[in-house]
């Protein structure tokens, strides 16, 4: 799947270079391609700020975000454990955007910056046994690599979680 | 864990409600409520010291060393 996403990608660039290089900037083709384009992003931007578009940024086939996904377990109660990773994002890197109390959802989201479009972060809660499993699903946008930024912001977040849990 | 902690029994005994020993201690209820269950990693002397300031009480009274079959 990983594969074709790529392979994909890199046809729809090859493609717009095309276009581009073989018609002129005048053409309404080119105006209407530039303004899908740019629409696109200004959605992405947009929407990636609510809970509810999470399955649209968190699909394998959604063509413009990479996922890294990882879970965590904790032997604290879900509803603790919700309200504690709330305080550690609110000390954290990450800006809290929107919590799901029913669903038990966060959604946090880094700063856009001249090295990346900005990095969601979902976590959801599951009770298994006595233990708290926590889903972290960092999605990056409009990246097929995130060059290991996920993998240093969900380590640097779990440290923050263990140095928390002192007292 | 061998060590129980005792703060809900301390709590009781001085009729403190959690949200106030938060206030009076300076940690977060949900930091109090995980220390309470016992699932902290570590407690630190400052916050025992403010505990037991708190609570009028000494660290045994929260703390307790049970010993258990290994």
């Amino acid at each position: 799947m990983k594969i074709l996403k790529h392979i994909t990608v890199a046809v729809l660039f090859v493609l717009t270079l095309g276009l581009y290089y073989f018609l002129k900037p005048s053409n309404p083709l080119i105006m209407t391609f530039s303004f899908i384009v740019i629409g696109f992003f200004i959605f992405n931007l947009i929407v990636r700020k609510s809970l509810s578009f999470r399955n649209y940024f968190t699909s394998r086939y959604n063509l413009f975000t990479t996922n890294v996904r990882f879970e965590k377990s904790y032997d604290i109660s879900m509803d603790l454990m919700f309200e504690k990773i709330i305080e550690v994002i609110n000390n954290s890197n990450f800006k809290l955007v929107e919590t799901d109390k029913d669903k038990f959802e966060i959604l946090a989201i880094s700063d856009v910056s001249f090295i990346s479009w900005g990095e969601n972060l979902y976590i959801s809660f599951e009770i298994k046994g006595k233990e708290t499993i926590m889903k972290f699903c960092s999605s990056t946008l409009f990246q097929i690599y995130s060059w290991g930024r996920n993998e240093k912001n969900y380590n640097n977040l779990l440290n923050e979680i263990e140095s928390s849990l002192i007292v | 864990m061998s060590i129980i902690v005792n703060l809900d029994v301390m709590l009781a005994k001085r009729k403190l409600k959690l949200k106030e020993l938060s206030e009076k201690v300076g940690v977060s209820t949900v930091n109090l409520s995980i220390l309470k269950q016992g699932k902290v990693k570590a407690i630190r002397f400052s916050t025992l010291d403010a505990i037991c300031l708190a609570l009028n009480c000494q660290p045994g009274d929260i703390l307790e060393y049970v010993e258990q079959e290994r």
